[in-house]
């Protein structure tokens, strides 16, 4: 395989586009506007097309990573992004009311693409919201009929977004 | 929802510079206001569309002109357009949070539809908070 492309997918203010820009090479692209509703209380912008950024592999494999919306009025965005990928990132934002409900929105909408190719869970915001517990959410993921990766990461630092795209990738690798 | 609402005198403006867009070109059958992060604000459409679909489209579309004008080291995006075999849909940033769409068919004068969505924007960016 010469590049892989991954997605990475999850509620407005999971940390996608931060995810992306701290762990490219190149200067990420972003499509970032104004947010002009209630998420408008949380952050200043919000991504309306798609995240990009590029990485190489230990052993040279070139990786590139793709961004979406996180709004279900993107939809359509998520359906041309995920072509052609070989794997999800979704990223679980644990100081949202109801994140076990947020996960299983993104597993239901992603389904096809995830039972082609695997995915992985990155759970953002812990050093504000230590709940629910790590087991809370494989015991969810039990009603999926699936075991998959569930990591704890701080999206801003570049080690916690390699490490999720290292278990992705071997997740791929051995499925 | 805290989404940017505009008052009824905002509304009919809009409705009445879409009327005269409409009046200048019968070609145009449909003009959107929507905004940058993908909701419908106002629209005048003489054909069913799905709005909240396009405005969400909109805004993912006129973004992404933005990001790929930036790439490609050419400086401010005025129009995204895309052309149909059956028409044409324009669109173009409404002062700082909005987007303008222009959706006509085949027999548009492209150059006359640049020129009604320009005066457009001016008109409504004048009046519009
Ligand atoms: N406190 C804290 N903040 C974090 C953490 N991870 C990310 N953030 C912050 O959360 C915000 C995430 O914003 P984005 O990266 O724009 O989120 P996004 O998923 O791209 O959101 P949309 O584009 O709106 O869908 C940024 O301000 C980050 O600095 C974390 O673990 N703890
Ligand atoms: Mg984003």
């Amino acid at each position: 395989m010469s590049e892989i492309k991954l997605i990475i997918t999850g509620t407005p203010g999971a940390g996608k586009t931060t995810a992306i820009a701290a762990i490219s090479e190149t200067p990420p692209v972003r499509t970032d506007q104004a947010t002009t509703d209630d998420l408008a209380d949380l952050k200043e912008e919000t991504t309306v097309a798609m995240d990009f950024g590029d990485l190489t592999l230990e052993d040279g494999q070139k990786v590139f990573l793709y961004g979406t919306p996180g709004q279900r009025r993107f939809e359509f965005m998520w359906k041309i992004l995920v072509q052609g990928g070989l794997g999800l990132i979704l990223l679980v934002d644990c100081s949202r009311d109801d994140p076990l409900a947020d996960m299983d929105m993104y597993l239901e909408n992603f389904a096809d693409f995830i039972e082609e190719t695997g995915v992985v869970i990155g759970l953002t915001r812990r050093d504000e919201c230590e709940s629910p517990d790590l087991d809370d959410f494989y015991e969810r993921l039990d009603r999926w009929g699936t075991v998959f990766p569930i990591l704890e990461v701080d999206v801003r630092k570049r080690e916690d977004v390699s490490l999720m795209i290292n278990a992705l990738i071997s997740t791929i690798e051995f499925a | 929802m805290n989404q940017p609402r505009i008052s009824e005198s905002g509304e009919k403006f809009c409705q009445e510079v879409f009327a005269q867009m409409m009046e200048q070109s019968h070609a145009v059958y449909g003009v959107l206001i929507s905004t940058v992060d993908g909701h419908d604000v106002t629209k005048r459409f003489k054909r069913e569309m799905p709005v909240a679909k396009l405005s969400a489209m909109m805004g993912s579309v006129l973004a992404l002109g933005e990001t790929i004008a930036r790439e490609a080291q050419q400086e401010r995006c005025r129009y995204v357009i895309v052309e149909n075999s059956d028409g044409f849909i324009l669109t173009l940033k409404l002062k700082e949070k909005l987007v303008l769409t222009v959706i006509a068919s085949a027999d548009a004068n492209l150059g006359l539809l640049h020129t009604l969505s320009r005066n457009a924007v001016e008109k409504l960016a004048k009046s519009l908070k």
